[in-house]
């Protein structure tokens, strides 16, 4: 995607809660970015290093717990909290290094069961985690001695780790590691022979992945302010699935924009009622198959159209064959 | 002279069957060496045992005066073995460029943070592995290619981009599975005379081929198996008089069916 | 555990073992004709409870005919299916990720047009047993769990000689196993894509109304279920028939015997970590031997 839409989206976004000052359509907003930075993570693992993980959301819940935990019991700066919630939970992704080498199809199951034994780690360990009650009354996140209480203001600190977390990305995929996790979704052996190491280029992968999700975690425990485990069960792994997906596989820019619109997408067909959902998932359908790199994917397939288009009408007045398909 | 690889009582089983079966071999720095023989004859496994891929049964190799035991591939790799596939094994989707960097992963070190921060040290690393990459596409030939996807390429480049995605770490030992397969007779020839550039360059080969014109051009010492076992072993001339191998190997019908009228019982193997 | 503790896990492991079972086989006859993982077949099944109980509503049936519904509606929802989005996906080529997601798609249409048509409360299915303890060896046991177990078990001896022996059966294991020389042997792959989703949808109607008969039936009952189903075929080693039956068995028994003897609340993650070790230790499932597909 040219830097000129990138520059483009980035202003809409940054317009975007000035435009609409409602405060429940800024919090959605801001759940939506939060998505963003879900689904950029997941993006990593499944559209580069081509590892299917369905226990995205198990590393969201142990950021946004861990996040809430140290502001609330131990007074933590949220700052810190934040970082120190990135960091644990990417640790704790370490736990996943025995199963990265599994084939496919038994990494999702075993991620899946990954995301299930957190979840009931969140559910029943109350002393922790206040259980299926919750944790209420998370603070707002702090700055530099300012409390940033407006939804607005959420939102704008959301959309600078966005910003951050993309950039960071975008780096990591144009690097030597970003090259190694390509190579190893396309072709193991030929990776192995490159002197690449599977498990520890995998393991990384998955590191990096959860400490943006744990990122994303704090910033949803401060911005929901109000914490509960059936928020991180594999559902929702699921959704960030779908995101990364429907976005286009591969794509940081898709990730991005695949997570706006499966968050958004609900709440503008809320005029639909109870035919929201079904309208949702028909169209989680009609774009799996028009468009096999989602989102990202059409603009593309729109410009190859207009193209086509132009050189039908043009082949009638000139010389034949100046585009090919 | 020390050789640059050196194999025990190499054995392979898979299940009931011997897909290498004891076989002692060297191979000396600076050579180009052949290994060939019918199908089926235990080729590419030995090269997928050398590359780590799969791991022997018994036996031992060394290389370079250092006992590979159950050194992972990559570990291999690092240690200057480097090899193609059979059936082309590229990063399809990617640019033939970067088909090319990834090659040298084991030789460079920016990870995950420095990437990050693109550091000065990055950048500098980055910058080189693209010269290098450039430089090995160019020995090849292909760098006018360099930004095209890998998948897109003809079949022919594609079998030298692999060739480039092995040299450009500048390896002790490149492993070459049938780089001759699928390509037309002048493409053939440029192989041999691309051979020949890469033994100049200091970095010895070890070449399974079934194109004999290639085999006995580019080689000067040749290996041959045999049902997983080593038939042979010689330079070209040797190997070109040897009736045995003439026989197994080269195992023409009226060599092959006369050898089968003394032993029908041996006919189900044959050779295809 | 005292016997009657571990008398009733058996049969109560085994009871919603069949129904994982049922589930993971349709899920891995899916996967051997398309390489798809059919995340909606938790909702076929949904469907197939629904229909029975519907079915039930109108006019009182017998138990055999209430199953028998179930499947009929298992099969027709995963035809229509199969037939409306699947079979059009894969004829644009897209991407197997992306047929992937949309069966997805699919299971969130199923739930809420289930929701819709059925509201959104859980609902009873009615007895439709004799409700009378059954003894075996001097323990009470409930009927209903003998009888889901005898006809999880018959249903699945079916699906064994359907396989074995009817024309149709071959000819979908050999367009699963190698659809080049099915189709030049003369058979349909299209056809038998479309029959094995029929057949899957059939095993997870049964499987719905003898879960929706032990538990109640609603329209979110689907998905949890369907993600132990394919637990439990990936324990048993994706794409082997033999191995969904046992993993779905195994799991079922797993969980059970988790839950009395560990903790109820921790029962689902037992099971899970039970999985991960058996996929460390047998990366292709515990029923498969290398090197052979059963």
């Amino acid at each position: 995607m040219q830097p000129a839409i990138r520059l483009l989206v980035l202003a809409s976004l940054a317009v975007a809660p000035l435009i609409q000052t409602n405060t429940y359509w800024q919090h959605v907003f801001g759940v939506a970015l939060i998505g963003a930075i879900l689904a950029l993570g997941l993006q990593l693992l499944v559209g580069m290093a081509g590892l299917l993980s369905l226990g995205q959301a198990a590393f969201y819940g142990i950021g946004a717990y861990i996040s809430a935990a140290l502001t609330m019991r131990f007074g933590v700066p949220f700052i810190l909290a934040f970082l120190i919630a990135g960091v644990v939970t990417a640790i704790t992704s370490l736990l996943l290094v025995p199963i990265v080498k599994l084939p496919s199809s038994s990494l999702a199951v075993a991620t899946l069961g990954f995301n299930i034994i957190v979840y009931l780690i969140l559910l029943n360990e109350d002393w922790a985690t206040g259980g299926s009650f919750g944790l209420l009354d998370v603070p707002p996140p702090h700055i530099f001695g300012y409390e940033l209480t407006t939804e607005r203001d959420v939102y704008f600190l959301c959309l600078a780790v966005l910003v951050l977390v993309y950039l960071g990305l975008d780096r990591l995929v144009h690097s030597r590691f970003g090259r190694a996790l390509r190579a190893i979704s396309q072709d193991e052996d030929a990776a192995r022979a490159c002197g690449i190491s599977i498990i520890r280029y995998k393991s990384k992968c998955f590191l990096v992945a959860a400490f943006t999700a744990g990122l994303a975690g704090s910033l949803y425990a401060h911005h929901a302010r109000y914490l509960n485990p059936n928020d991180f069960t594999f559902n929702k792994s699921i959704e960030i699935l779908i995101m990364v997906v429907v976005g286009g596989l591969g794509s940081l820019p898709g990730a991005v924009m695949g997570a706006i619109v499966i968050v958004l997408m609900p709440e503008f067909l809320r005029s639909s009622g109870e035919l929201r959902l079904i309208l949702f998932g028909f169209l989680v359908v009609v774009l799996m198959g028009v468009s096999r790199g989602g989102l990202a994917g059409l603009a593309p397939l729109l410009t190859q159209r207009m193209a086509r288009l132009r050189s039908s009408a043009s082949a009638k007045s000139a010389e034949p064959g100046e585009i090919k398909s | 002279m020390t050789a640059l690889l050196r194999t025990k009582q190499l054995t392979c089983r898979f299940g009931g069957l011997i897909a290498v079966s004891n076989v002692d071999l060297s191979v000396e720095a600076g050579d180009v060496h052949g290994l060939i023989g019918p199908n089926g004859a235990g080729k590419t496994t030995f090269l997928n045992l050398v590359s780590g891929h799969i791991r022997q049964t018994s036996g031992t190799i060394h290389f370079n005066g250092q006992n590979l035991g159950s050194k992972s591939p990559h570990l291999r790799a690092a240690a200057g073995i480097r090899r193609t596939f059979q059936n082309l094994r590229l990063f399809r989707e990617m640019t033939a460029i970067e088909n090319v960097m990834v090659g040298l992963h084991a030789n460079t070190r920016s990870d995950v943070f420095p990437s990050l921060l693109r550091t000065g040290a990055q950048r500098q690393e980055e910058k080189e592995i693209a010269d290098r990459a450039r430089e090995a596409l160019d020995f090849v030939g292909l760098l006018p290619s360099a930004n095209a996807i890998a998948g897109g390429l003809p079949y022919g480049h594609q079998r030298l981009l692999e060739i480039a995605r092995a040299l450009v770490a500048k390896p002790k030992l490149m492993l070459a599975d049938e780089p001759a397969a699928g390509l037309n007779g002048a493409e053939a020839r440029e192989l041999v005379g691309l051979i020949q550039r890469i033994q100049a360059s200091g970095v010895t080969v070890m070449l399974v081929e079934h194109h004999m014109e290639v085999v006995m051009r580019a080689c000067n010492h040749i290996t041959v198996l045999n049902y997983g076992r080593k038939l042979a072993d010689g330079s070209p001339a040797d190997i070109r008089d040897h009736s045995g191998v003439i026989e197994a190997y080269l195992g023409t019908k009226t060599v092959y069916a006369r050898h089968c009228r003394r032993n029908p019982a041996e006919a189900q193997y044959a050779p295809h | 555990m005292s016997a009657d503790q571990l008398v009733q896990g058996l049969i109560g492991g085994l009871a919603i073992g069949c129904i994982y079972s049922l589930i993971a086989l349709g899920i891995t006859i899916i996967i051997r004709a398309t390489e798809i993982l059919h995340f909606a077949q938790g909702e076929i099944m949904m469907i197939g409870a629904m229909a029975g109980l519907s079915a039930l509503w109108m006019v009182d049936l017998p138990f055999v005919l209430v199953l028998i519904v179930g499947m009929l509606g298992g099969g027709l929802a995963a035809v229509l299916i199969e037939l409306s989005i699947y079979r059009t996906l894969r004829k644009l080529r897209v991407p197997l990720i992306n047929v992937i997601i949309a069966t997805l798609g699919v299971s969130i249409i199923l739930q809420n047009v289930a929701r819709l048509v059925w509201g959104s409360e859980p609902l009873r299915y009615p007895p439709l047993f004799r409700s009378r303890g059954v003894e075996i060896g001097g323990f009470a046991v409930s009927p209903q769990l003998i009888w889901i177990v005898v006809l999880g078990f018959a249903m699945m001896a079916l699906l064994q000689l359907f396989f074995r022996y009817t024309r149709l059966g071959i000819a979908m294991q050999a367009a699963a196993q190698d659809p080049d020389a099915a189709r030049l042997m003369g058979v349909s792959v299209k056809r038998t894509t479309t029959y094995t989703f029929v057949v899957a949808g059939v095993m997870a109607g049964a499987a719905g109304v003898l879960l929706g008969s032990l538990f109640f039936a609603s329209f979110n009952m689907g998905f949890l279920i369907g993600i132990k189903a394919f637990v439990a075929a990936t324990l048993g080693g994706l794409g082997s028939l033999s191995g969904a039956m046992l993993g779905g068995l195994a799991f079922g028994l797993i969980e059970t015997f988790s839950g009395v003897l560990i903790s109820t609340a921790y029962k689902d993650a037992v099971g899970m970590v039970v999985l991960i070790a058996i996929l460390l230790l047998a990366p292709s499932g515990i029923f498969i031997r290398p090197g052979r597909r059963i």
